[in-house]
């Protein structure tokens, strides 16, 4: 055996590879400098888990960071894997609490066996995330397009097929509108998006949207997986339509519709989205605070389509230091600071009231 | 090679050309032209891949940092980032994963030929096929039943090594196999010709003559199941931070980290998501390259 030779070649190329990365010029790395300081955070050491929906993926990866800056004994965890494989986690304790679009469902034993997760203890909803979801257009020299749920429930259902449909035409006088075909992009895998989105339409256009909501979705159009794929598709076809969560729409530079709820036109802004869950109202008991959209609001300056996500979490019977965790963690993410953080990311913060609420429910863990 | 060979023995003279040598020599001509084609096809999309992979992914690769620091308090919205955890859990897996299957492997494979004549052989070469078809998911479900479910686990990393380990050991097994096959049965006959007992003739002629290969494959299937990904999303949960124990908390590992920045719908999630691409592509290339010099280097010299 040449093991001389080889120990030699080896170093040569484990050099080679040393050499590369030193002449780089590393210069994309700031990662840390950007970062507010969160003043007031009360800290909790230790690793916590967490796991489940995909739509507060980036919320909860800003909120680890400026916890974990303010906390360097702290871990947190959060694996964005989907509603679903969050709860599953969560009542099979693999995970301290679980991210969720929609709150644990009774019909389903996903409350009794939460009770039983938390060891005979009440799990609670905690509104957390706010998330506006985007009617995006990619329309030359449209700037400004208007619709409604109706017209909305219409492009989207196949009966409107054209950009100067006369029916858009009316929500959006003096705009010059195109006289080509509208290309609707869905999404084709299941998609709590879709699920949002499609409750809006039937809630708010009963007449023009017939289907269930699902997650599936059961409109027109042609199909593309997630969200960055009908993003890419929208971006790359002209005179094309889709829904898609803000920060994708924001990011991809695609025009967004102003959504007139029946009390004029309303753009999409963090103000906005938070007016609709002003007027939403909070179903569940006591701080589980499960919450009923009101898509169909005609309040002014509401925007309508907004998917609210939750944390789901033991309301006791944690052990004692994972029940300290995610109370000290879940305390900066519903505090003003933790909520304040979201906005360049394409999130809208709670509003100030529902906040209040949530940040009650919080002090209440133990 | 051999087709041109063919043409020189055959004189393109104006005599030879017969309609029959006509038409061999277009056959010739056309196959020549469709084997390129199917080479052009076969290697288009690895370029493609590689191409895409590296103009995407390198300006992160090439900075210290990735190497060097974790995805730790690295925000959504923050360029750069690093992705040394992932590394860590995916070569922290993949050890332990070799350190189990290595030793399965490479006894079952002397065993099946060295043991020829024993009644076992039979089934367990039928098992190692059996194995080898097993989707990962498959294997990835089937440690989460017993661990997770069965015994009550929580996920960790080392649930992963042994998913990765039921993948392992059907290609340790057949590469063992395959490369005790062709040591020639004199080396063998001439051991035993001098008394040598048959574990002896295995330690000292047998192993020796066909470590280098044996090696090779060992690496070959190590790069194999770095890439595997059902197993990771179903034993262990993504961490942006260093976790160096396997049998705790989260563990990161790089598909995991390409599957989380994926989802991550701002550029320099996107950008994340490529460079860990490219890491893993290097990664695995390393270890091809290590496994052909150490192929090359060892084993038996003439």
């Amino acid at each position: 055996m040449n093991i001389a030779r080889f120990t030699k070649t080896a170093a040569l190329a484990a050099v080679g590879v040393m050499a590369l990365a030193a002449c780089s010029d590393g210069g994309s790395n700031d990662a840390s400098s950007d970062s507010t300081s969160a003043a007031n955070i009360d800290c909790a050491s230790g690793t916590l888990s967490s796991e489940g929906s995909s739509a507060q993926g980036n919320a909860m990866t800003e909120w680890i960071k400026q916890y974990q800056l303010a906390c360097p004994d702290a871990t947190v965890n959060y694996n964005p894997t989907g509603s679903g494989a969050g709860i599953e986690q969560f009542l099979a304790d693999q995970v301290d609490f679980a991210g969720s679009d929609s709150a644990l469902d009774t019909d389903d034993g996903e409350v009794a066996d939460a009770k039983e997760r938390c060891d005979g203890n009440e799990a609670w909803n905690l509104p957390m995330v706010v998330g506006p979801v985007a009617v995006a257009y990619n329309v030359e020299g449209l700037d400004n397009l208007v619709l409604n749920a109706d017209v909305t429930a219409d492009i989207f259902s196949g009966k409107i097929k054209k950009w100067n449909d006369p029916a858009i035409a009316a929500l959006n006088s003096g705009t010059d509108l195109p006289d080509e075909p509208i290309t609707v992009f869905y999404r084709s895998d299941e998609s709590g998006t879709t699920q949002n989105f499609t409750q809006y339409l039937q809630a708010a256009a009963p007449d023009k949207w017939t289907e269930e909501p699902s997650k599936s979705w059961t409109g027109t159009g042609e199909g593309k997986e997630k969200s960055a794929g009908v993003q890419e598709a929208t971006i790359q076809n002209e005179n094309s339509i889709t829904y898609v969560e803000w920060s994708y729409a924001r990011d991809g530079g695609l025009g967004i519709a102003q959504i007139d709820n029946g009390s004029g036109p309303v753009e999409l802004n963090g103000d906005t989205a938070g007016k609709t869950l002003d007027a939403s109202k909070i179903v569940g008991s006591g701080n589980n605070l499960e919450m009923e959209i009101d898509y169909a609001t005609t309040e002014p300056g509401a925007y309508p389509i907004v998917l609210v996500t939750y944390e789901i979490a033991c309301s006791k019977g944690l052990a004692e230091n994972e029940a300290a965790q995610v109370k000290s963690f879940l305390t900066y993410t519903a505090s003003d600071d933790g909520q304040s953080v979201l906005n360049d990311l394409g999130y809208a913060p709670l509003p100030p009231e529902v906040a209040g609420k949530v940040q009650a429910a919080v002090a209440d863990l133990s | 090679m051999s087709t041109s060979t063919v043409r020189k023995l055959d004189p393109e003279s104006p005599s030879s050309l017969t309609g029959v040598k006509g038409r061999r020599r277009f056959v010739d001509r056309a196959m020549r032209v469709v084997v390129f084609l199917a080479f052009l096809l076969a290697v288009i999309p690895l370029f493609w891949v590689l191409w895409i992979t590296i103009s995407r992914g390198i300006g992160l690769v090439i900075s210290p940092e990735w190497w060097t620091t974790s995805m730790r308090n690295v925000g959504p919205n923050d360029f750069g980032g690093g992705a040394a955890a992932a590394i860590q859990g995916t070569l922290i897996q993949a050890a332990i994963a070799t350190a189990i299957a290595v030793p399965v492997g490479v006894l079952a494979g002397i065993y099946l030929v060295e043991y020829s004549d024993k009644p076992l052989v039979r089934p367990v070469s039928f098992m190692t096929d059996v194995l080898t078809g097993i989707p990962s998911i498959v294997s990835g479900l089937f440690i989460y039943a017993l661990f997770i479910t069965t015994f009550g686990f929580n996920r960790m990393g080392f649930l992963v090594a042994l998913a990765l380990t039921l993948l392992m050991v059907p290609v340790v097994v057949r590469g063992t196999e395959e490369m005790l096959r062709i040591v020639p049965n004199e080396l063998r006959e001439a051991s035993y010709a001098l008394g040598v007992p048959r574990y002896r003739t295995i330690l000292k002629v047998v192993l020796p003559t066909a470590i280098s290969g044996i090696i090779t494959s060992v690496m070959l299937a190590v790069a194999r199941i770095m890439g595997e990904t059902a197993p990771l999303l179903i034993l262990v949960g993504y961490t942006a931070s260093l976790n160096p124990n396997p049998f705790e908390g989260e563990q990161a590992a790089l598909p995991l980290m390409i599957n989380v920045e994926r989802g991550n719908p701002l550029p320099p999630g996107q950008e994340r998501a490529w460079a860990a691409a490219l890491t893993l592509i290097l990664i695995v290339m390393l270890l091809n390259i290590g496994a052909r010099i150490i192929s090359r280097f060892s084993g038996i010299k003439k």
